[in-house]
């Protein structure tokens, strides 16, 4: 019982600081988001117009004054789920913002991210198994390979091969210029159209780090006593591999899951932004260098606590699945 | 043996599934099969605003959100076209100033709303006066002038200025008019995003929107409804690298962008050098601020020697890949307002590079060179000082990297800080600089583009944040010429003070114009003839509605 009460003290504390900093952070650097937002008009080679600029801060709002003040009405609004306005969406507001980008990306990176798990831990099972054999080098030295090239080389490549030269798939975009969200077929199947590319990028560059994990863990928990007895008992190769072995490895794998499905938003910014995705991700790095401070705030609390649940879930399942790390935190 | 068939199936399907579902897009539109009946079925346009998540917003006053289409759909008393700055009569047919304080606009008759209601003068006096009662709609300052505005009867609406009102001429001239009928039901037109059939006078109404494509579709009942020979503009959303962008660019597939292109010629003209064409009309004046209140650059002997010390050339073909042209030292864009300049001013004000000439200069000024060629100071001492330049502007920074060269050259010793752009504002903004960058001027509303750099009361002391007077200039003979801009309806005299102004600039050298920033404007004729060019420049690219009324099938 302890463990867990000590867990949720941890994730209370962590959100708080979390919530500090992201107030902080942006109001401790120099620039101004009506500037941000004109010069995303304008470009830098234009005049900047004082009175336009007057107006769209007092448009906006932007808050001048005790920092202190604004820190409450910021917790405030915060306990309240309200956040605002957004600047570069003016007028509206944060969370329509986010509602209508969440599930493009909750689509996309949730479903590649789940079959990259599922894809990485089986192959590095399957290396783990076949180990020294010719399939274990081939996935090892081929997920190693590919974990070198860089991810928007490879999203490029697949731009250029499979949109630009052969035609096959639209080269961005949720979905086709002519057709708008609603719940047809036609447009299901233009905005699957417009996955593929993107998806194809996370599934080749995503299983990697679970294959390598997976593997290593796995060669490992075979050499230990437990399967070299299983071994001598006579048990056959796979009931090894699968119950000894694998069983085993994958808890440090699962954790890893946990975790990278709460930071899901950090890791969508580059693909969705070489593929044009309107995801989640894009409205971050947008959020950002327009210096959308509401969006911003809303946007990082949301990826911290989506980070602080899967931690805390992951803690709470691992005192579950393994009573050795409850015991240990006990004593 | 078992493989080959594996692999031969996974191609099929994927190659099946392709096509299939390349078969049902459906989205991508008709093709131009409307020739020969003079019209244009669409074209296709670059980006729409609204970032990469656009949502529907024809606000037009929202200048910072709303989507393109809103300046298709409103317009504005008078178009002041932003290349020669010329005020063509739009939605009012002419205008007379009655006395200093006092204009009087008459309004075109005939013309409707694109719902089917009269347009008149009680519209532009209710848009005005909503402006007024919701200032951050405001965002030309129009009512820092104004003190009243009133319908005249259907066809005439009356401006009182506070003081005489010439200088906010383009401002008021330029605010675009929303229908009465439609905005005074609105309780906060602050918040009102006008997200369905948006009511305007223009020649384009909304047809369709999705984040991806914006469409709007010739107005029939538009006033000038024969000029406008194209059916549907299609925006199309741009993606945020750009490079997926230059190559849909380069094979044809927008009739116009407006993009920074890296080698245009290579890759765009040339893939097809019969059709594909552009044109960057000059636009903001890059210069270089010299903080004032330090030494030398108090010393005008200092500055205006400093006028010959710069290789433009250089500047504008090395670190602008010669997409600019050099700025006049007058501080107007020229060629387009060369009426403005002075007579007999040798080059329209354009001074080239001479460095023996600065060289010159510098030592008859004071500035004697010590032993080991270091340029000395009024105070004996070596001058050295810090050039700052945004570092992620790549391109001001190669153009600082040969200002500098230029300045090592004479002797002076200059090093470079590069710091964020936002830093850089910053710091340009409270005077905490010795020579950076700038840009100023550019527009049409010449009051502004003098007054903006040179104004005393837009400074401040360094430390402060200064309105936009950012290189601290303070001088009466300035401020007294800016005056007379800012209250003379008369032409004359304001073409007199633009000459005293630019005597200012020439003689006293308050900053040092480089460069002219581009305005990006690419053109495809395969559909569409007319666009404005350097041969044509009766607009520059971003003037969209003067630029639809030129535009006519190609071949026709």
């Amino acid at each position: 019982m302890l463990y867990f009460l000590r867990r949720t003290g941890f994730f209370v504390a962590t959100l708080w600081a979390a919530v500090t900093l992201n107030f902080l952070i942006p109001r401790l650097q120099p620039g101004d988001p009506a500037q941000a937002l004109l010069a995303r008009l304008q470009g830098n080679t234009q005049a900047v117009n004082p009175v336009q600029l007057a107006a769209i801060r007092k448009m906006l709002g932007t808050q001048d004054g005790n920092l202190l003040s604004q820190y409450w009405d910021y917790l405030g609004a915060v306990a309240h789920g309200q956040f605002g306005v957004s600047y570069s969406y003016y007028p509206y507001s944060v969370t329509a913002m986010i509602a209508t980008a969440l599930p493009w990306t909750l689509i996309l990176v949730g479903v590649t991210q789940i079959a990259s798990f599922a894809i990485g831990t089986l192959l590095g099972a399957w290396a783990a198994y076949r180990r020294n054999s010719r399939v274990d080098s081939v996935i090892t030295l081929g997920s190693t390979f590919v974990g070198t090239l860089p991810f928007f080389w490879i999203g490029l490549l697949l731009i250029f091969v499979f949109a630009i030269t052969l035609n096959w798939f639209p080269d961005g975009g949720g979905y086709g210029g002519g057709s708008s969200p609603s719940w047809s077929w036609l447009f299901f199947s233009d905005a699957f159209q417009h996955s593929v590319l993107p998806a194809l990028a996370l599934l080749i560059t995503g299983p990697v780090g679970w294959i390598i994990g997976m593997r290593n863990n796995m060669v490992q928990t075979l050499g230990e006593d437990y399967a070299r007895l299983a071994r001598a008992k006579g048990l056959p190769r796979r009931r090894i591999a699968l119950t000894y072995g694998a069983r085993i490895a994958i808890l440090p794998n699962v954790t890893g899951f946990a975790i990278a499905l709460g930071g899901l938003l950090g890791g969508t910014v580059l693909v969705e932004t070489i593929f044009n995705y309107p995801g989640l991700g894009r409205l971050l790095l947008e959020a950002v260098s327009n210096k959308d401070y509401p969006l911003m705030q809303a946007l990082f609390l949301f990826t911290t606590i989506g980070v602080l649940i899967a931690n805390f879930l992951a803690d709470v399942t691992y005192g579950f699945l393994d009573p050795r790390v409850r015991r240990a935190e006990a004593t | 043996m078992i493989r080959r068939p594996w692999r031969t199936t996974l191609v099929a399907v994927a190659a099946s599934a392709a096509l299939v579902l390349t078969g049902c897009t459906g989205t991508e539109g008709a093709q131009n099969s409307s020739a020969g009946s003079g019209m244009i079925d669409f074209l296709n346009y670059g980006d729409f605003g609204g970032g990469t998540t656009p949502k529907a917003n024809y606000n037009p006053y929202l200048d910072a959100t709303k989507l393109s289409a809103a300046d298709y759909i409103y317009e504005s008393l008078m178009y002041v076209e932003t290349y020669s700055c010329k005020a063509i009569p739009w939605l009012a047919t002419s205008y007379q100033w009655s006395d200093p304080k006092t204009l009087v606009y008459t309004i075109r008759n005939g013309v409707k709303w694109n719902d089917g209601q009269a347009f008149s003068a009680k519209d532009v006096e209710f848009t005005f006066n909503m402006l007024k009662k919701f200032d951050v709609l405001d965002t030309q300052g129009v009512w820092t002038f104004l003190s009243s505005v009133k319908a005249d009867g259907d066809d005439k609406v009356t401006f009182s200025f506070k003081q005489p009102g010439a200088s906010a001429f383009t401002q008021v001239s330029g605010v675009k008019i929303v229908p009465e009928h439609v905005w005074s039901k609105v309780a906060d037109p602050t918040t009102f995003v006008n997200a369905t059939a948006p009511v305007g006078t223009g020649p384009m109404k909304l047809k369709s929107f999705n984040p991806r494509q914006l469409v709007v579709e010739r107005n029939p009942d538009y006033w000038q409804a024969d000029k406008i020979k194209v059916n549907e503009l299609r925006f199309n959303k741009a993606d945020a690298g750009g490079q997926v962008e230059q190559l849909k660019l380069s094979r044809g597939e927008y009739d116009t962008n407006a993009m920074f292109v890296q080698d245009i010629k290579k890759a765009y003209v040339d893939r097809d050098p019969k059709h594909h064409h552009y044109w960057y009309a000059p636009g903001g004046v890059i210069s270089v601020y010299m903080n004032l209140t330090k030494a030398p650059f108090d010393d005008v002997g200092f500055r205006k020697a400093l006028t010959t010390a710069f290789d433009d050339k250089q500047v504008i073909d090395k670190a602008q890949l010669g997409y600019v042209t050099q700025a006049s030292q007058s501080g107007l864009v020229v060629p387009g307002q060369k009426d403005w300049l002075p007579q007999g001013l040798a080059d329209d004000g354009r001074i080239g590079y001479d460095a023996a000439a600065a060289d010159k200069a510098l030592t008859d000024a004071g500035y004697t060179k010590d032993s080991k060629g270091r340029r000395l100071g009024k105070d004996g001492k070596p001058i050295s000082f810090s050039f700052k330049v945004p570092g992620s502007y790549v391109d001001w920074v190669a153009a600082a990297d040969i200002l500098i060269k230029n300045l090592q050259a004479l002797g002076i010793t200059v090093s470079k800080d590069t710091p964020t752009p936002d830093a850089n504002n910053q710091d340009r903004a409270t005077g905490n600089y010795d020579m950076t960058f700038g840009v100023f001027g550019g527009g049409c509303n010449m009051y502004a583009n003098f007054a903006d750099p040179l104004n005393s009361a837009r400074t401040a002391p360094v430390g402060k944040k200064a309105a936009s007077n950012e290189i601290r200039w303070q001088d009466p003979k300035t401020d007294e010429l800016l005056h007379t801009l800012q209250v003379s309806p008369d032409e004359k005299a304001q073409k007199e003070a633009v000459a005293g102004l630019v005597d200012i600039m020439m003689n006293q050298v308050p900053t040092i114009p480089i460069w002219y920033g581009a305005k990006w404007f690419q053109y495809d004729t395969t559909k569409a003839e007319g666009w404005p060019s350097a041969d044509d420049p009766y607009a520059d690219g971003g003037n969209g509605q003067v630029v639809l009324t030129h535009l006519v099938p190609a071949g026709s």
